[in-house]
Formats: structure tokens, sequence, C-alpha cells
């Protein structure tokens, strides 16, 4: 399956009821690629980011994996094939430690999570790979603090870390910096870009200059469809662009 | 967690001791405590665990005593292969159940409720198998080869042992990945699923062995009453069991036999004095919830934990 894009959607649609939220869009993602979707609320953005990570599937149309056909997978098989992704709301367990809530992501695509006769604190290693997944994100000294006592931007730390804790190939950034101050943000997008290349990274971002900053190509919706796709440099020069996205807003 | 070891301990020096200093009133309601406190133990699994309220462990727990009771008396069978059969069938009824795990919140009370209702409804109205209103009567105590239980003392220490060993296991079983798994459930399934987590799987397989623990309780139970009548599977059994664990305190394993304590001694004191008894623990619930939600578990770690300011 070599040479095959890490995510490909070919002729995609999503309807809800009398709405096409996402009207017939293809797009194909190369290995290691970083491809920031934007367009303005309603485009469809999210709606199609839902149909890749599984949370809702297609009503027309297929999305595909490093080759594999995974329209119709169900989310957790997605994340076993080597998906992560991160959620626009934090969405981390909040009654749980940090360390717990990494444990049952290094676990999440492992056959120990089903172990039921020891302590998931005696496992080898675990902990050990925990911290240092900790240290990537900035998150070390943390471990055992109960997540709701976190601030906002720890939360978005943490989630970037269980995105990453199974070692995928491709992850799914939810508008990562949603919620963040500025300098936060700045903070923030710099440990996106710091991740290793070989990741492909899919994401949606609105703030345009954290999304021109990381992306090596831009994907641009509008009302369901891709009306423009190309290098951070050519998006802001394109005019169809300039006209629904940074004219309006 | 030194205070509540210590507490944990201390609880099992006296029921140990017990029976060397409290009269036979007292054993016996001590074995009832320990009894219910398992059931109850068993919904807080999915209750305190994995965030879901059933209402149907009175199901398993006299599906079991039932199978016990019917093998033993009328077929002949000795403890030895009656009460694992007993649990087997409980546990059977679960796996069957637990497919109320496809439905989430007031769903899964109403349709564990409608499951209750239906093994209520057997007992009661199959009344030639089941022995309708009067049950099964004459359980013997129970007795393996040459080791016999001869005396409510001797009950006293087995159902002690078993209570315990399942305790231990259940510790285990929380600590464990799959226990672990299911408080993450409880807190984000969403989540849970984006991490590769088949949220239903773990959900059906915790339901089932919460089951096979109420079915542990069902034969304890049956030895104990000596006979079993279709209250064992009636509808306040599995309330019972729920509040037990809410006053006790959920997600912890001494809150479900400290809960079973309240309510039973509760019942034993007020029943004496009030027509009303249920009353008085539907105002024990009440307050539970309106003012220790956390049960008194909760109440204990609060006191403990001083005004460190962190919430319920």
């Amino acid at each position: 399956m070599s040479g095959a894009p890490a995510i490909a959607v070919e002729r995609l649609a999503k309807v809800f009821g009398g709405l096409r939220a996402v009207d017939d869009v293809s797009l194909s993602v190369e290995a290691g690629e970083r491809r920031v979707l934007i367009g303005p609320n309603g485009a469809g953005k999210t709606t199609l980011f839902h149909c890749i990570a599984g949370t809702q599937q297609a009503t027309h149309g297929s999305v595909w994996m490093f080759g594999t056909n995974i329209t119709t997978l169900a989310e957790h098989r997605r994340t076993g094939l080597g998906m992560g992704r991160t959620f626009q709301i934090s969405n981390v367990c909040t009654d749980l430690t940090v360390m717990e809530n990494l444990t049952l992501a290094m676990l999440g695509t492992d056959r120990r999570k089903w172990v039921m006769y020891k302590s998931a604190r005696v496992f080898a290693g675990l902990r050990d790979r925990g911290s240092a997944e900790l240290s990537r994100v900035g998150l070390q000294g943390r471990a055992d603090e109960t997540v709701k006592f976190l601030s906002y931007g720890e939360r978005r730390q943490l989630e970037l870390a269980l995105a990453l804790a199974s070692n995928p190939k491709v992850v799914l950034l939810d508008e990562p910096c949603a919620g963040l101050s500025p300098s936060e943000r700045q903070r923030f997008s710099g440990l996106i870009r710091e991740l290793p290349r070989d990741i492909t990274l899919v994401m949606i971002e609105h703030d345009i200059d954290i999304a021109l900053a990381l992306a090596d190509r831009v994907t641009v919706l509008h009302r369901g469809n891709i009306i423009f796709e190309g290098t951070p440099g050519k998006v802001q020069t394109n005019a169809q662009v300039r006209e629904v996205y940074f004219g309006r807003v | 967690m030194a205070p509540r070891a210590a507490l944990t301990i201390a609880l099992i020096a006296i029921a140990f001791c017990a029976p060397l200093f409290a009269s036979e009133f007292w054993v016996t309601l001590l074995m009832q405590i320990m009894i219910f406190g398992l059931l109850a133990l068993s919904t807080d699994l999915l209750l305190g665990q994995a965030g879901l309220f059933s209402l149907c462990h009175a199901a398993f727990f006299a599906l079991s005593a039932y199978t016990v009771a019917i093998l033993q008396v009328r077929h002949g069978f000795g403890t030895a292969l009656a009460a694992p059969i007993g649990i087997l069938a409980g546990t059977a009824l679960a796996f069957v159940f637990a497919s109320a795990v496809r439905t989430r919140g007031v769903y899964f009370i109403l349709i564990t409720l409608a499951f209750g209702y239906i093994v209520w409804g057997v007992a009661y109205r199959w009344a030639s198998f089941t022995g309708g209103d009067n049950g099964v009567t004459g359980v013997p105590f129970p007795s393996l080869g040459s080791l016999r239980v001869a005396s409510t003392t001797d009950y006293y220490y087995v159902v002690l042992s078993v209570v315990l060993v399942v305790a231990a296991a259940y510790r285990v079983l929380v600590t464990s990945p799959f226990g672990l798994a299911l408080r993450g459930i409880k807190s984000s399934e969403s989540r849970m699923r984006s991490l590769g987590y088949n949220v239903g799987q773990h959900l059906y397989v915790a339901f089932v062995l919460s089951g096979l623990i109420a079915s542990i309780a069902g034969v304890l139970y049956v030895y104990f009453n000596r006979f079993v009548n279709p209250t064992a599977a009636s509808f306040p059994i599995s309330v019972e069991a729920v509040l037990m664990t809410i006053v006790g305190g959920t997600g912890t394993i001494l809150g479900p036999f400290l809960g079973s304590g309240i309510i039973l001694v509760l019942r034993n004191w007020a029943s004496g004095y009030f027509h009303y008894y249920t009353a008085v623990l539907g105002v024990v619930f009440i307050v539970t919830v309106l003012w220790a939600p956390q049960g008194i578990m909760g109440l204990l770690a609060r006191w403990r934990s001083g005004n460190r300011g962190e919430g319920a």
C-alpha cells in the first residue's frame, strides 16, 4: 500500500435532511503532509472532519486511509489502523488523573486493555512512556493531577498527548488552538509544528495566521464544496477565496 | 489512603470477632448486611465505575437463588454442584440482559426495570415450577463432602470468607486496565472511542461481571434464608441494592457494605416502631442525595481533606 495517500476522500457527501453540509468533495492528503481545512462558518469543514474521523458517516462517497476503505469503519477501529484525533472542545476524562488518561490512550490500541487480573499501574514501562509523552507536550510533573484541576490550556496539551500516545500515522486536529489566549496559541502551534514529520496532520483551524504557518497545503471549503486547494502562499492571492473568505467572515 | 485502609481492617476485624461477643440476632443481621452489601457492590460495578444505573440486579440474585433451591430441594443436588450451577444460571441471564448496554441514561434504567419485572413475573406466576408465592422451602445448610455448615455461626464465616474473596478480586478488577477503561467510559465515551475502545463491548463485559457478583450474592442468600420466594426477584430488592451503594458511596468497595449496614439496621430498628419504615428509608435517601451525594465514603473523604477546597 506504499504510495497510497494517507487520507483520501472520494466524492463525499453528507446530507442532513434537506441540507447538503458536504456536497461532492474529493481530496487527497499525502503521507507526511500537513493539511489545513479552512472556510467560513457553515462551509462543511467540521462535517467533513467528522466523516474522516468516523464520528459521522458519509451519505455518499468514500474515505480511504493508506489505501484501506474506512468509510463505514467504526471510530475505534480507525484508531486501531493508526488514526488519532483531538476534539474542538476539550474532551478528556476529567475525573481521572493525567497519567490515567494517558494510560488509557496507550492501551487503547493494545490487547492489554482487556487485562482484569492486575493493576494498570504495574505494567512495565507504561509509566515511563507516559512521562515521555507528557514532556513532549509540556505537561511534565502534572502526571498525578486530576484532570478537572487542569487549566483549559493544559487540557489542550493533554488532548494532544492522548492523540499521539498510540503512535498514530495520521492525526486529525479539530481547531487545536480554539479557546486559547494569543500567547498560548503561539506555544501550542509551536508544539504542533515540532511534531515528527512522518505524522500526517489534517486540521481545521480558524486562526488564519496559525493555519497558514502550519500548513503544507490548504483546502478552502465553501458551502459544502472545495473552492481552492494549494499552498499557503497561493491561498492568500486567490480571488475567489478572498471573496468568500477574507472578504466577509 | 491510609485512613480508608485502617477503617477496612477495623471492620474486617470486627466482622471476624463478632460471633464471639454478639448475640445471634446481630450475627444474623451482619450476615444479611454482607450478603446485600455484595449485591450492592455488584450494582456499583455498573453505577460507580461505568456510570450505568441498573434496576434489574434482583433478577440475577433471584435466579441463582432459585436454581440452587430447586436443585437441592427437588433434585437432591449437593452444594458442590448446586452452587456453581446457580452462579452460572444467574450469569447466563446477565449475558442476555447485558443487551441493555445498547442504551444509555433513562432508557437503560427503563429497560433494566422491564427485565427485572420479567423475572419477578415468572417467579410469581409460574407456580408449578417456582412454587409461586410460597417459593421453594426447605433449603438445607450447605455442605462440601465431610465439611458441613452446622450452625448460624459456621455459615457466618462462610459468608464472610466469600465476601472477602469477592471484594478482593473486585479491588483488583477496578484497578486493572479494564476497570480504568470503565471509569474512562463513565467520564467520556466519545473520547474513549477515539482512543480505540469498543465502548459497547467493554460495557457488555462489565454488565456480565456485575451479574456474576449478584449471582454469588444470590447463592449466599438462599443458604442464609433457607427458602426463596418471589420477593428475592422483586423491584424493591433491585432498588435497595442501588440505594445502599449511593448511601454508602459509589465507586468505592466499602461504600456498598456501609450502605447495606445503614439501611438494614435502620429497617430492623424502625420497623419495630413504625409501620411505614420504608418512609424512613425514603428520608435517608433524600438526605443523602441532597447533602452527601458521594455517600458516607464521600463524607469521610471530605472530612479528611478538610478545607482543601476540592469539590465533592
